[in-house]
């Protein structure tokens, strides 16, 4: 008997490890090996075309010049880095929302054409993200679909822009109306902070920048949505029966039911917002190459264009270290703030 | 215990099909013929050489297969492969990477200081038939530190393109080889119509086009053995100030601001009535505005004298490939004049043989001033890294352009770039 059942653990083993050598592999060569290399390569002064094994150790040369050197190398660093966080805290939290807005909508019992709803709010998620970043560059042109219809709903008072081109950033918009602009701000904006000035640390999202926020928010809401609906149909409906039967409004009922209890799926679809928005790279790609002006030059795409166009491969793999570490300390950083309110 | 078995079983062969799936693309051939056509069966003891580049429109594509298939019939020991592949940076850099290069690629002017700073290129320019019969600005777009690397395939020169509707409507002369910056900038004014939305001149912040003022100004982006930046001079001020005058004055515009993707659209939509580009706009045009009615000419003369920029690619030999000897007698073959003229006679880039210009001409005089542009064009080529430079005054250009930033900020910010990579 007992040998019977050794015999099966046994077997267990082999077959668990048999269905796992599959992923394993596939981890291995595509994720494992890759990380390990880009690791190492983050500490030579490797050009991305000679042979790798030409490069030269330089120890944290790359993370020096990076966060250290007072130069063009550390302000686009910060540049992208800011760009980034900015699009970031623009489109998690406005992804998150609607996509939990659209969940409970869809989630109604009594909703009509429900399936047609979800379908019609998970499309964009599912169409080639390259392909609406092209359709997207002919809604933002000047004479494109956006301005137009900015220009109907404020009976002609707006002025069309093209998007793509404006490298004006929103908070310096906002500052001009109160007459704050580069000539007129105090001495401490002009001051230089990790070689950007405050001035520029303060611009706000481009309006490029924006363009290309309100496509990743739209574009990946559908995602989200699908998530929040399936923690939805997993809250009992005894619990909403008995909060209508102690009178609750539709309000209370969100906030004091629905919301605490998808709560660890709202932690998973802001760490996944989070990872992906600082992950940012084809629309960038597609629609302005990190332009106007530098202003939608995210991280990811900084390490594109330093290993592929500046033969900086070294320089690049540093910097998607770095990226690494500021999307991992978020994320821990985050998880803190969700589960101390779990209490 | 049974289905225990056949579970293993079940996990070992979705194991071997993961792994087969992976390798099956190394048993297909790696290289196939982009613009279609059968590659005849090579003989036996052949050398197989890989000619990488990227795709162009079809006729190009076409062209060229029919250049390699006309190689290939008359050399039965070295055949050729024509492969064209999208996103080509990339592509080429992983191989040199990887060590497997093809035998033979493009190299576009202003990538070859980071190859031949890699040591990827093998330099051939030297053994190729009748050097001095290459124009000399673009022997020197292929030189580096003195070493010829290789030759030049064909190129492409600015010049100025105007509508001539436009310029009738407005009663204005055509402009002329001639031109000063100020017959453009009045032209450019005179041509300007707010009610209908047209500009005299389409510019993109774009550095590629502004450094022909520079030239034209008698400015340079450094001295001659790049030990020092030199935007910083009166002449750099000069040229920066009337590129961003134009568009701040409201008689250049950005495609951006014209509803279009580039300066070529605009200007073929009509909402430009001058745009600068090279013999690439032509095909364009033709393609896809064939009633608009236009004239070529050469760039204006700035105060330091006339300049052009030329945009060239060479064909280029892996430095550490297998069959070297046999890449250069095909790169010789394909950049001989008989080469040369068969692929340059579609018209679309000019030969970049000077004893291939007049038969070239007989052919297309309307294209003339860019081909004179050959005799005083620059090269676009600086020093490994001056990505970062480009990048700088591409962002300054667009700022700029909105009025954020002065031109003299764009270029100390620019100078400043520049003596950082410099430096590296």
């Amino acid at each position: 008997m007992a040998t019977g059942i050794k015999q099966q653990d046994r077997q267990d083993a082999i077959a668990g490890w048999g269905f796992m050598t599959p992923a394993l592999i596939l981890f291995a060569v595509f994720v494992f090996i890759p990380i390990f290399f880009a690791i190492y390569f983050s500490f030579t002064d490797w050009n991305g075309i000679s042979p790798p094994t030409e490069a030269k150790f330089v120890g944290f040369e790359n993370f020096r010049v990076l966060l250290f050197e007072d130069g063009i190398r550390r302000a686009d660093f910060f540049k992208a880095l800011k760009n980034t966080a900015y699009f970031s805290l623009g489109v998690v939290p406005a992804q998150t929302a609607l996509a939990l807005l659209l969940a409970v909508v869809v989630n109604q019992r009594r909703l009509r054409f429900k399936s047609f709803f979800r379908t019609a709010y998970y499309f964009p998620s599912i169409t080639s993200s390259i392909a609406i970043s092209m359709l997207f560059l002919f809604l933002y042109q000047k004479n494109g679909l956006v301005n137009q219809v900015l220009q109907t709903i404020t009976f002609g008072a707006w002025e069309p822009i093209a998007w793509m081109a404006d490298p004006r950033g929103l908070f310096h918009i906002i500052f001009g109306w109160f007459g704050l602009t580069l000539e007129t701000a105090p001495a401490w904006m002009q001051a230089n902070v990790l070689s950007l000035s405050v001035w520029d640390w303060l611009s706000g999202p481009s309006v490029a920048l924006m363009g290309i926020m309100l496509l990743n928010t739209w574009t990946t809401i559908g995602t989200m949505m699908v998530i929040f609906l399936a923690a939805l149909q997993d809250v009992p409906r005894e619990v909403y029966e008995a909060a209508e039967m102690d009178g609750a409004n539709a309000r209370q009922i969100f906030f004091k039911i629905t919301l605490p209890l998808v709560r660890p799926t709202l932690f998973f679809v802001v760490t996944l917002g989070l990872i992906g928005t600082f992950q940012v790279f084809d629309q960038v790609y597609v629609m302005s190459s990190g332009g106007p002006a530098k202003t939608t030059l995210t991280v990811a795409y900084l390490v594109y264009r330093n290993g592929f166009t500046n033969s900086q491969m070294g320089l690049a793999a540093a910097i998607a270290l770095l990226l690494f570490v500021i999307i991992f300390t978020l994320t821990l950083v985050q998880r803190r703030i969700t589960e101390g309110k779990k209490e | 215990m049974k289905s225990k078995r056949s579970m293993l079983l079940s996990a070992l062969l979705l194991t071997a099909m993961i792994l087969s799936a992976c390798a099956a693309p190394a048993a297909q051939p790696a290289a196939q013929p982009a613009a279609g056509g059968e590659q005849a069966a090579a003989p036996a003891g052949a050398v197989n050489l890989q000619l990488m580049g990227w795709a162009s429109s079809d006729a190009e594509n076409v062209r060229l297969q029919e250049v390699v298939d006309g190689w290939n019939a008359a050399n039965p020991d070295i055949q050729v492969s024509l492969n064209l592949v999208p996103d080509y940076d990339t592509k080429l850099q992983t191989s040199l990477a990887g060590g497997a290069p093809p035998d033979i690629f493009y190299v576009d002017s202003f990538r070859l200081p980071d190859l031949a700073a890699a040591s990827a290129l093998l330099p051939i320019g030297d053994k190729m038939t009748n050097v001095d019969d290459f124009y000399p600005s673009l022997r020197a777009a292929f030189t580096v530190d003195d070493v010829f690397y290789c030759p030049p395939k064909d190129f492409s020169t600015l010049a100025l393109e105007y509508n001539t509707d436009l310029f009738d409507a407005a009663g204005l002369e055509y402009p002329t080889a001639d031109w000063t910056w100020d017959d453009l900038r009045a032209a450019a004014e005179k041509l300007t119509n707010k009610e209908t939305g047209v500009v005299g001149f389409s510019i993109n912040p774009d550095f590629a086009r502004w450094i022909a003022f520079l030239y034209q100004a008698g400015g340079e982006v450094a001295n001659a053995d790049f030990s020092a930046m030199t935007l910083d001079s009166p002449e750099a001020l000069q040229a920066m100030e009337f590129y961003v005058g134009l568009v701040r004055d409201g008689f250049a515009a950005p495609a951006s601001d014209l509803d279009s993707g580039w300066p070529g659209e605009a200007f073929g939509k009509g909402r430009a009535a001058m745009t600068m580009e090279g013999n690439w706009i032509v095909p364009y045009l033709k393609d896809q505005f064939p009633d608009l009615k236009y004239g070529i000419t050469e760039l204006p003369a700035g105060p330091g004298g006339k300049a052009t920029m030329a945009f060239t690619v060479c064909y280029g030999v892996a430095a550490n490939g297998k069959n070297t000897d046999a890449a250069t007698k095909v790169v010789d073959y394909l950049t001989s004049p008989e080469g040369m003229k068969a692929w340059t006679d579609l018209g679309l880039a000019m030969p970049t043989r000077q004893s291939l210009r007049e038969g070239w001409l007989a052919q297309y005089p309307n294209l003339e001033p860019m081909l004179n542009g050959a005799d005083y064009a620059r090269k676009w080529q600086f020093r490994p890294g001056f990505g970062d430079v480009l990048d700088t005054i591409n962002a300054g250009l667009q700022e700029a352009f909105t009025g954020v930033k002065t031109a003299q900020a764009v270029l100390s910010e620019a100078q400043s770039v520049g003596e950082q990579v410099l430096a590296r």
